[in-house]
Parts: C-alpha cells; sequence; structure tokens
C-alpha cells in the first residue's frame, strides 16, 4: 500500500479547501505533482505544499492501494476525500467541514473531531469518528431531497443536530447522544443512536431510527414493545405528519404513550 | 462589418441558403460597409434568435431561485473576464440567462408573465440580464377592473386601461392566463370551463378573453392577446382550448398578424378522460390550425429532466404539487393575479411524460405552416431553453425520434401519432420556427430576418448546410445549434466560438398605446377608488419608473384614428 | 419653502409602509405625518457621522472621503476571505454594488436575513412558501394568525394597514370581519386584543404544529391527550378555527424562527398551511424586520442564485448557510475582514461574534453611529436612503417600491460610495 503523508503545521486563518486530497486525485501523482495540487485559502489559490508538508512512498498506484495520512490540526481544512471511491484516509486530528462529502468508497478515519456536513450526500464507503461530528452528518444539501444514500458512518462520540437529514440509504451510528432532529425527512436507510435524541425522525417515511431514549413527537404512533439484540424497546411508526411509515425503536421513552 | 460567404437563410425575404455575404453599418443590416470581416464561407447563417415565450424575469423566478438551492448548483461557472458568474440549470441567474441564450445564437428573449403591481422588480431582473433584448407580457385575465370593465361591457374604459396597465407595467403585450382562475383561487378555488362564471365578478372567461382581444384589436398593438387556456394542464383540455379558439374566429386582426397566441399549445393538447387514459390530441389541434388562420401557437415542448413549472395558473401548480409531492409556492396577487412555482422531474418511462414529449413534436410537424408555430419549451415550465438544439434536432430528424422513443414508456407508440410521422423540417423551417415567426407573431418587425434596415443580429453556426445531412447527422446539429460559431447583437460581436466575448446592455421594449383622454378620465377615477379601497399601495408608488429601463425602446399604438394617415 | 411630500415610503420596518406625508422646509425635514412612532423617529433622523474617519494608532481621525475609500480598498484587497454584511436598511442598488465588489475581490455577501429569518428561508427551501401580497389578505381573511411576532411593538402599522383591523373588498366591517388568534410563549400586547390566545411552552412550536397537521389530516385520536403542555382539544378547537376559516393569514416572527427547532418549525408551518389549502384557503408570511431586507434577498437571489450568505471566494458563488453565513463565519474566524453598510452587528450579533469582529479590520457605511463605531478601522458617512438619495426597496410580501429623495445632501449615498471603493480596488489590482 502506498502511504502519503500530509502534514498541517500549525494554522490560523482562513479555512482551506481541499477537496483534491483523496485517493482518487493523489495516487497515480508523484509527490512532486501532489505538492501541486490546487487548494484554495479563501480567495488566494495556492499550491497544496504553499500550507502543508507532503511526504510518502513515491510511486504512482491504484487508488484502492493508497492510504493518506494526514496529521495535525484540520479543523479548518474543509472538503477532505471529497467523492472518494476507493482507498484509505485517515485523518490524525480534527477535520474540517465536509469531510468525505459524496464519498462512493473506501475508508475516512478521523482520529478526532469532524465538523459539519460529515459524508454530506454519501453514497458508500465508510467513515469513522473516533470523537463527536458537528451537524447535518450524512444529511444532503440545501433544497436537495436526498441526504446519504448509501455507505455507513460510525460517531464514537456526540453528534450534532440534524444527523442524517432526508436519509435515503446506509447507516449511521452514535455511541453518544444526537442534537435535535435526528433523522428528519428520511426516507430510508437507519439511524442507531445509543444516547438521547430530541425529536427523531420529524417527517420520516421510511427507514428506521433506534434511540437510547428520545423525546418523541406525538405524531408517532405506538406500536408495541419489541425486543432488538437482546433489549426491549418501545416501537413507534411515523411520521403520521406524511403518513409516515419509519420506524422508531426507543429503548426509554421520556414522552410515553 | 461584412459577413462573408456564408449560406444565409432570411425566410421572410425569400432567401433558402444562398450563399452571400452581409453588411452591417450602424447596428443595421446594410448595403454595404466596412470595417472587419468575418469568414464564414459555407457556414450556416441566419437572424438570432428570438423566444417569444419564456420566463426570465419577475418575482416568480426568484422565487424558484429561493426554493432550490438544489437547481442553483448546477451549472455553476466562476466570473471571466467579460462575464459575472453563472449558476442554475433550471432557475439560472440572470447573467445565465443572457450569456446561455447569446451562446444558442439567440439575440432577443421575451418574459411571459407578469402581474402589473410586480413589474418593477420583473424590470429589475430584466435589466441585469445582459446581451439580448427583451420585453414583458403583462397580466390581465384576472384583474378585477378588466372584469368589472367586461361586466359593464365597457370596451372603451377597457382599452383605456389596459393601455394605462401596460404603460404602469411598462409591459408589451396582453397577457391572459386562465381567465377568471385568478381571481377564483383567491379564495382557492377555480373556473372548471370558459362558461363558467367567476365567482363574485359574473363574467365568464369565455367573456373575459373575447374583450381583451378586442380591445387588443382596438389598440392596435404590436402583439395579439397572449393566451394561456384554462384547464391547461389536465386531461381532455384539448376540447378547452378548441372551443376558445372558436370563441376567436371573428375578430379582426389591427395587424398583419393572427389574433390570437397560445402559449406552449402542448399543455393543451391533451385527450383522455383521466391519468390513466390519458393520450395526445395533438393531430386535432394541428388540423384546427391547418384550417383555420387566426391562431398561432409556441410549443411548449418537454425536455426530460429537471424543470422548475412556473405560472400564474396558481390552481395548477397547486394540483402539480399534490401530484408530484413536491415542493409548492404560491402567491397571490392583490386585484390582478395568483401564481405558483413547483419543481418537477420529466421523466421518459413515465407514460404521461412521454406522450407530452411526442406531442410537442406532433404539434410542430403536423402544423403546416412554420409561420404558425415557435418553437419554445415555456423556459423553465417544460424544461430549460438550453435544450433547444435538441427540438431541432428531433424535428430535423426521423431517425433521432426514432431512437429516442425506444428508450420511452411504449404508450409513447399508442397513444400519439408521432410515430408514423414522416415529415423532417429543413433549415428554412427552422429559422422561421425560431426567428421568422416568433419576431412577426410579436410585432418586431426589424428582428426576425435580415433585410435592409434589419437589427443586426445574427448567428452564424458551425454547421455546412451544404455538406451535412440533418436527418442522418442529428448529432453534429445539435452539437453545432448548442454553440454559436459567432452571435452577433446590435451588429457587436458577442459570442465567437461559443464564447462570450462582450457582454452589452440590451433593450426593454415596451408598447404605449394612445386612448381618447375622456376614455383615460373615466377609467382612472374608477381606479383610483380601487387604490383608496383595496390596493395595499398608493397610486402614485404604482407605476414602474424611468429609471427602470435604462435602454428602452417604446413602440407606439393606439385606438384606431378615423382617418387612416398613408 | 414649505414643501409637503406626500405618499413617501417610510425606511424603517418591513411594513414598507408607503403613506407618509413629509413636510420639507429649507432642504430640512420640519414633520412627518401619518407614521407611527418608529418611522417617524427614523424619518426625522438622529445623530449623523459627520466626516469619513480612519482609525490611526487606535483612535479615529477626520478623513477625506478620497482617503477613506482608499484605506477601505486596502482593507478588502489584502483580505484572504472579506466579509460584506448588513444591506437590508439600503437600497436594492447598494447591494448590486456591493455583489460586483464581492465578486471582484472574492468575498462573502450576507444580509442580517442571517439573524432574522435565515431559518424561514431554510424551511422555504425544504417546502416552498404559500403566500400572497397584503393586499391579498386586507381584502380577503377572516382569519389572521400571528405566531411567535407582535406587531403592536415591532410592525405597529401592520395591524391597521394590511391584516387584524384593516377593511377589504370582502371583509367591509374591517376587524369586526376577522378572527384573530395567536399563539406565542407570553402574552404579548398583540396576544392581549386577539379573540383567542393559545400560550404554548418555549421550544415547543415544532410539536404544537406536528399535533396541528395530525388534527387537519384528520388523524386527532391518534394524537396524546397532552401535547408539550397543550391539551388536545384546546388544539382540535385551534386547528377547526383554521379549516373553517375562508381566507386565513399566518404571520409569523423570530419567536417561531429563534427558539429551539429554528428553521424546522418553519418548514413544520410551511407544511401545515399547505396541508390547509385542501380545505380551505390559507397562506402564510415571514414578519420581515428591517425595510428592505426582502430585497436585500431578491437582489442577492437573482445576482447568485441564493437569496443570503453567499461567498464569492472562488469565483462563482457558494451558498450554504451555516457555512457561508455571518454568523458562523465571525465565530469560527473564518473571515478577516469586514465591510459593515447600513447594520449595526454589535449591537445585534452574539458576543462571539462582535469580539471576533473588534479582532479584525472593520469598514463601516452607514449614515449613523451605532457600537460598530467604536471599534471600526474606517468608517464612511453615507446618504440616508429614502430620505437623501432614491433607490429600491422591496416590502415583506415581495412587493418593490421605489425610494425617493425628499432633500438634498452633501453626503454621497451608498451607491456612490460602493463604486468609489470599487474603482480604488481596481486600481490597486493594477498598481500590483
Ligand atoms: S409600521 Fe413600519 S413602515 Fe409603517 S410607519 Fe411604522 S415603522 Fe414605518
Ligand atoms: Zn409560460
Amino acid at each position: 500500500m502506498r502511504t502519503i503523508t500530509i502534514k498541517l503545521p500549525q494554522y490560523h486563518g482562513v479555512p482551506v479547501e481541499a477537496e483534491r486530497i483523496s485517493p482518487d486525485v493523489l495516487s497515480g501523482l508523484s509527490i512532486k505533482e501532489i505538492s501541486e495540487i490546487e487548494v484554495w485559502q479563501g480567495n488566494r489559490r495556492l499550491r497544496l505544499s504553499d500550507i502543508f508538508l507532503i511526504s510518502g512512498d513515491p510511486d504512482p498506484d491504484r487508488p484502492e492501494n493508497t492510504r493518506i495520512v494526514l496529521e495535525g490540526d484540520l479543523s479548518k481544512v474543509k472538503r477532505i476525500g471529497e467523492s472518494m471511491s476507493a482507498g484509505v484516509v485517515e485523518i490524525i486530528g480534527d477535520a474540517g467541514m465536509h469531510a468525505g462529502n459524496s464519498m462512493r468508497g473506501g475508508t475516512l478515519e478521523i482520529k478526532g473531531d469532524a465538523g459539519d456536513w460529515l459524508g454530506r450526500e454519501m453514497r458508500g464507503g465508510r467513515i469513522i469518528v473516533e470523537g463527536n461530528a458537528g451537524n447535518y452528518a450524512g444529511a444532503g444539501y440545501r433544497g436537495e431531497r436526498c441526504g446519504m444514500r448509501g455507505g455507513e458512518i460510525i460517531i464514537k462520540g456526540n453528534a450534532g443536530a440534524f444527523l442524517g437529514e432526508h436519509l435515503c440509504g446506509g447507516t449511521i451510528e452514535v455511541m453518544g447522544d444526537a442534537g435535535d432532529f435526528p433523522g428528519c425527512a428520511n426516507q430510508g436507510g437507519t439511524i442507531r443512536i445509543h444516547g438521547h435524541a430530541h425529536l427523531p425522525g420529524a417527517e420520516m417515511v421510511k427507514g428506521s431510527i433506534t434511540a437510547g431514549s428520545a423525546r418523541v413527537l406525538p405524531s408517532f404512533a405506538y406500536e408495541d414493545i419489541v425486543e432488538l439484540g437482546g433489549l426491549t424497546y418501545k416501537k413507534y411508526v411515523g411520521d403520521l405528519v406524511e403518513n409516515g411509515k419509519g420506524e422508531l425503536y426507543v429503548a426509554s421513552g421520556q414522552i410515553g404513550k | 462589418m461584412i459577413i462573408k460567404g456564408g449560406i444565409v437563410y432570411d425566410p421572410a425575404n425569400g432567401i433558402f441558403g444562398e450563399e452571400m455575404d452581409i453588411c452591417i453599418e450602424n447596428g443595421r443590416i446594410a448595403e454595404d460597409a466596412g470595417g472587419e470581416v468575418i469568414d464564414a464561407r459555407g457556414l450556416l447563417v441566419m437572424p438570432g434568435g428570438v423566444d417569444a415565450h419564456s420566463h426570465i424575469a419577475g418575482p416568480k423566478l426568484n422565487t424558484g431561485r429561493i426554493m432550490r438551492p438544489d437547481d442553483s448548483r448546477m451549472g455553476t461557472e466562476p466570473r471571466t473576464g467579460v462575464c459575472r458568474p453563472s449558476t442554475g440549470y433550471t432557475v439560472p441567474n440572470c447573467y445565465a440567462i443572457g450569456y446561455r441564450y447569446a451562446r444558442l445564437g439567440y439575440t432577443t428573449a421575451f418574459e411571459a408573465a407578469t402581474p402589473i403591481i410586480e413589474a418593477r422588480h420583473t424590470h429589475e431582473e430584466l435589466e441585469e440580464i445582459p446581451i439580448v433584448d427583451k420585453g414583458a407580457l403583462t397580466l390581465f385575465g384576472s384583474n378585477w377592473t378588466v372584469m368589472e370593465c367586461v361586466r359593464e361591457n365597457d370596451m372603451e374604459k377597457l382599452a383605456a386601461y389596459v393601455a394605462w396597465g401596460l404603460r404602469a407595467a411598462r409591459g408589451y403585450g396582453v397577457k391572459i392566463v386562465n381567465p377568471g382562475g385568478g381571481e377564483a383561487w383567491g379564495f382557492g378555488s377555480n373556473v372548471k370551463s370558459i362558461h363558467d362564471p367567476v365567482p363574485h365578478f359574473d363574467v365568464t372567461p369565455a367573456q373575459i378573453i373575447r374583450a381583451l382581444a378586442e380591445v387588443n384589436e382596438r389598440l392596435r398593438l404590436p402583439h395579439s392577446i397572449h393566451l394561456h387556456f384554462n384547464n391547461l394542464g389536465r386531461p381532455g383540455n384539448y376540447t378547452t382550448a378548441i372551443e376558445t379558439l372558436e370563441l376567436l374566429k371573428d375578430i379582426k386582426p389591427s395587424r398583419m398578424r393572427q389574433v390570437v397566441h397560445v402559449a406552449h399549445m402542448q399543455f393543451s393538447a391533451y385527450g383522455g378522460t383521466g391519468w390513466k387514459d390519458f393520450e395526445s390530441k395533438a393531430s386535432v389541434i394541428a388540423d384546427y390550425f391547418n384550417q383555420t388562420d387566426h391562431a398561432t401557437m409556441d410549443l411548449g415542448q418537454i425536455i426530460f429532466g429537471p424543470a422548475t413549472t412556473m405560472t400564474a395558473d396558481a390552481p395548477l401548480e397547486y394540483a402539480n404539487a399534490r401530484i408530484g409531492h413536491q415542493k409548492w409556492s404560491n402567491h397571490d396577487i392583490e386585484l390582478e393575479e395568483s401564481s405558483g412555482v413547483v419543481p418537477w422531474v420529466y421523466m421518459r418511462k413515465m407514460p404521461v411524460n412521454a406522450v407530452q414529449w411526442a406531442i410537442g413534436l406532433e404539434l410542430a410537424l403536423l402544423t403546416k405552416d412554420p409561420w404558425k408555430v415557435v418553437m419554445t419549451t415555456d423556459h423553465p415550465n417544460g424544461g430549460p431553453f438550453v435544450n433547444y438544439p435538441e427540438i431541432i434536432a428531433l424535428l430535423m430528424s426521423r431517425e433521432k425520434r426514432e431512437e429516442e422513443m425506444k428508450t420511452l414508456h411504449e404508450v409513447v407508440r399508442s397513444r400519439s401519432t408521432l410515430p408514423s410521422i414522416e415529415r423532417e423540417i429543413d433549415w428554412s423551417e427552422i429559422v422561421i420556427m425560431t426567428r421568422a415567426a416568433p419576431a412577426r407573431i410579436l410585432g418586431l418587425e426589424d428582428k426576425g430576418h435580415l433585410g435592409i434596415g434589419a437589427d443586426a443580429d445574427i448567428s452564424i453556426y458551425n454547421i455546412r448546410p451544404d455538406e451535412i445531412d440533418p436527418s442522418k447527422d442529428h448529432a453534429k446539429v445539435k452539437a453545432g445549434m448548442s454553440r454559436a460559431k459567432y452571435t452577433i447583437k446590435g451588429g457587436a460581436v458577442v459570442v465567437r466560438d461559443g464564447e462570450i466575448v462582450a457582454a452589452p446592455q440590451g433593450r426593454t421594449y415596451w408598447v404605449d398605446a394612445a386612448v381618447p383622454e375622456r376614455d383615460m378620465d373615466r377609467m382612472l377615477s374608477s381606479l383610483k377608488e380601487k387604490f383608496e379601497r383595496y390596493y395595499s399601495i398608493r397610486m402614485s408608488n404604482y407605476m414602474v419608473q424611468d429609471a427602470y429601463l435604462s435602454n428602452p425602446f417604446v413602440v407606439r399604438a393606439g385606438v384606431q384614428p378615423l382617418k387612416e394617415v398613408i | 419653502m414649505r414643501l409637503q411630500i406626500e405618499d413617501v415610503l417610510c425606511t424603517f420596518c418591513g411594513c414598507l409602509c408607503d403613506d407618509i406625508r413629509v413636510e420639507v422646509d429649507g432642504g430640512r425635514i420640519e414633520k412627518v405625518r401619518g407614521a407611527c412612532r418608529l418611522g417617524s423617529s427614523k424619518i426625522m433622523g438622529h445623530s449623523r457621522i459627520k466626516s469619513p474617519m480612519i482609525r490611526v494608532n487606535g483612535e479615529l481621525r477626520e478623513a477625506s472621503y478620497e482617503e477613506a475609500y482608499r484605506k477601505a480598498a486596502e482593507i478588502l484587497v489584502s483580505a484572504k476571505h472579506p466579509l460584506l454584511y448588513g444591506w437590508a436598511s439600503t437600497t436594492c442598488e447598494a447591494l448590486k454594488k456591493g455583489i460586483l465588489l464581492a465578486e471582484e475581490i472574492g468575498g462573502v455577501v450576507d444580509t442580517t436575513a442571517t439573524v432574522c429569518h435565515g431559518p424561514s428561508i431554510i424551511g422555504i427551501e425544504e417546502k416552498g412558501l404559500v403566500g400572497s401580497t397584503l393586499g391579498q389578505i386586507k381584502n380577503r381573511a377572516d382569519l389572521i394568525v400571528f405566531w411567535g411576532c407582535n406587531p403592536s411593538e415591532a410592525h405597529p402599522r401592520h395591524t391597521l394597514r394590511y391584516s387584524s383591523n384593516a377593511s377589504g373588498r370582502f371583509i367591509p366591517e374591517g376587524r369586526k370581519d376577522r378572527k384573530v388568534l395567536v399563539i406565542d410563549v407570553r402574552e404579548t400586547r398583540t396576544a392581549r386584543n386577539a379573540d383567542r390566545f393559545l400560550r404554548i411552552q418555549p421550544g415547543t412550536d415544532y410539536e404544537m404544529i406536528s399535533a396541528l397537521r395530525m388534527i387537519i389530516g384528520g388523524k386527532a385520536e391518534s394524537l396524546p391527550e397532552d401535547v408539550a403542555g397543550v391539551s388536545r382539544k384546546e388544539l382540535v378547537e385551534i386547528a377547526e378555527m383554521m379549516r373553517s376559516a375562508k381566507f386565513g393569514a399566518i404571520f409569523f416572527g423570530l419567536g417561531l424562527t429563534h427558539s429551539r427547532g429554528r428553521y424546522k418549525n418553519v418548514d413544520n408551518a410551511l407544511s401545515l398551511v399547505s396541508e390547509l389549502n385542501s380545505h380551505t384557503k390559507f397562506v402564510i408570511m415571514a414578519m420581515r424586520g428591517h425595510y428592505n431586507v426582502t430585497g436585500a434577498g431578491q437582489v442577492l437571489a437573482w445576482s447568485s442564485g441564493y437569496p443570503m450568505a453567499v461567498d464569492y471566494a472562488r469565483g462563482a458563488p457558494y451558498y450554504n448557510p451555516g457555512e457561508t453565513s455571518c454568523c458562523d463565519l465571525l465565530s469560527r474566524r473564518d473571515v478577516d475582514a469586514a465591510m459593515i453598510i447600513a447594520s449595526d452587528p454589535a449591537s445585534n450579533l452574539p458576543r462571539g461574534c462582535v469580539e471576533a469582529l473588534a479582532e479584525m479590520p472593520v469598514i463601516q457605511i452607514d449614515p449613523f453611529e451605532n457600537p460598530t463605531t467604536f471599534f471600526a478601522d474606517v468608517v464612511i458617512p453615507s446618504a440616508i436612503a429614502g430620505i437623501e438619495a432614491e433607490g429600491t426597496a422591496y416590502r415583506m410580501d415581495g412587493l418593490s417600491l421605489r425610494l425617493r429623495k425628499l432633500v438634498d445632501t452633501e453626503y454621497p449615498s451608498d451607491v456612490e460610495i460602493l463604486q468609489a471603493i470599487l474603482d480604488n480596488v481596481r486600481r490597486l489590482r493594477d498598481d500590483n
């Protein structure tokens, strides 16, 4: 496997957009060519090496045999791993907004926290976040009817608001709590939240959401107690405002019916 | 400037593909000229395109943009040395509209529907559209003052109101959309036939249409009434279309043109009793056009893929939103109109969409006289205007139509006559449908042709009419028509090799129609009362100010004088 | 000479009243008639910035316009990500120039919508907006609902001109022919004048709306007896009030957009109104605050495709509120300079944002001194739009009107100032 290491020394300043940091783009390039790919810092067009230190195996390879390791505080670097289809991107630190957006395959590992719109409009592949994720993880773009359509996002900490908004497929798992409105307007896919969820599944029509605890909307109908993986859950169906058939499982509902 | 050696199509002047030079002097076609020489040897040369029905400016455009950031992010192009940034596909920003028309070789585009009270906004957007000449039609079909004049059968007063309304809106012509329905929608209902009275107003759509048509001729407006039928978009509506056209048969045009222009005919040529037995009635409609001479149409051809429907037919948009389970914007306009905007997607495998697609083409191919047909998509209702080259290729090639039909739902074969139509439109007919006819229908005397004195709006394509067979080389036709080799607007080169090289400000056409003072005074005194009691703004703040037309072109019209001055 | 000017527009709130009478004498406004208290005081004017100023060694010093333009251009050209913020209290023409400037320097344009009805716009992106002009409501609405807004205080002439107390063609008796329903977390003055007041718990708007949608959709029996502290019975009555109206109109304010749920509250309310149209006629409208905040959204939409928060850094417009909106940019320190026009972020933005602003170079263009002046580095006084300069503004319902120039002034208009800065920017660029 070819490893490419991209280090960010101390960085303060306006965000950097680096959508070309992806195995699909970098795998076939020499280290020198990688140094010259375009990144944007606000309104300035720069070369990757103007901001980052680049090293690694010199020989080009296929995307699936490429591992990109990013080191440093990348919380101000946006769009890492955009549209990637194979290979591995590893971020040793925090990641900026839109990491792994439109991803189709491969693996994105974030050792720290992820910014907003993690895995936006993702179609395949796997994202693992060791820390927390911001708002709109696995969601869509403004005005679109579909967010994430496939793949998997695992968030070991907490997720922000609007987790998996307009989810159409794929799986999201959050070990901690989710913010307001996880899984709103879902048309498919699966969301598992181990902690608390506030008003999950608003306007969902399909798919399923599981939560450790939740404030449940009045427009969900309580069905039964069910067993899932050895635990008991209250099962609700909704969102009835949309004649939805989404399934909501809550380990301990705070508003019971 | 001289354009040398092109194969020129100027059907309005009887030129059907002749090799000739064209001279330009002071922005107009001239006998001879010096200066720059454009080498067009063997290339297709024609007048600049004229879009007679498109939705390019005004509140409903912005409503579409605001509710569709998903659309705006499509077609994004950064600014260049000449161009401001472009965004959008079905609802492009103003700059993209101008650049994209110019790239197609179009130099004129008319916005098809503006309520008077919101015309200021329309002009603000028209001002921002670069390059093309433009104008806006003004909505009158559900207007309280219009309906009251009709009820009182006071044609002098109605003429005065129409003249005043055009001036207030800086409008170009009389647009009528689902007459009466816009008022009925104010309480959530609609009119169901042309003889269904408008609630509270005691007039019927038929009376409104007939009166506005008469007044339109009384005012000798350059354009005829421009009509969006009642029941548009509903199965079985072809009977409403024919019934409405019959109403207008005996009206005498005041100019050398039609009495009524039918907007986006495709949406009103539907048979069936519902969506299940939905079928094309294009052949019946085309027969009617073939047998009569008082009407013209634009197609409203659909294009597969995304569209944004936007119309003053608000009840239709409500129905669309319900059927498509789509986002729905509605906007009712005090005393004047209502309107709606709904995103849409036309799908090849959807039976209704497949038939709709066929209907547009059938109308163009079955109507014998190309002067009665304008090629449009009713942008962006049937799809964005950037797809005009696709339609041109379809009309010119039966082979392409066959190829396309293979990708569609099979009902296209049983519920339309398209598979049996052999006709292939030639270059002259294309030029008529996209240039000469729309200019004549709108009454734009200096456009749509290349006679001496005409506006020097010219498009030159990388197509060699002597070498290609559009029937077979339809892919080349489409590619060539998509990126003009040159677009010349008012004598200036604005597009070279498909790229914008200059972006001058086009003109805005509007019609100033004179009426006898006593009629105007009478009308104004009753209008004043409407402002005092019902409008939410003051009359003195209503009319579009001159500041909103930086480059106006005023066409004079008015009540026919007793003795024609020759 | 005393001059009476009729049908003047009030440039304070989103009502954009156009029936004000102003008396002018010797180039000064002497009297304002017909406006409310808020409008009158705006038109009468208050403390003006006298001259351009540039901060030198921590202190603002008077400067010439030319010096101020040049300094402003220098700040903008050297910034990697400048923010051009405000626009709601000036003309559309000013914003047009501002957008051109943003395109040239690769900046972000955002309007004050970002801190008021930004969430409403995001809601509209989800659902569309079922609305009308205000005159339609005046002539037809027999039910007016004020949800999380208090026109008595914030839009004083709204009720008389357009809504509850106005009379119109099908509502000849005005207030007598209409029912007024107020939904809010506290009993406002507007609520005290209503026929019915529904008090809800803070942050429960979304659940209320979902419950109403259930009832309108015929699913009342699936609701719990109590929805976030309101009984099902009461909600059924409220829903019945809506359904039985011939023409209902909901006006909503920051109570809906800035409580927990944010844009989802609006999103849900838009669906409620859309669904009510299966039973009767219903429209909904945001109570826009600044007189031309609507126009700012319109100009941006036709220029860029998006109504606020547009980032031109990479040459093409990019829009993503939450990322490209003023508060997010400032609190994350994602911008490095700001031009503030016709707005006072120091008083209106959250503290973290104001602190960020104070740390970066700031250009202020405004007729009036305000707390933002205290940390601005370049201050450029301008003519007051609608009084000293003409131009276009859009009322809260989207109707555009022309602002007039009532008196002469020495101050340049916002359009002239922005053009001068643009010229300086181009000159600096050419020099490099
Ligand atoms: S209601 Fe608003 S616009 Fe009208 S006078 Fe008062 S402040 Fe001005
Ligand atoms: Zn149309």
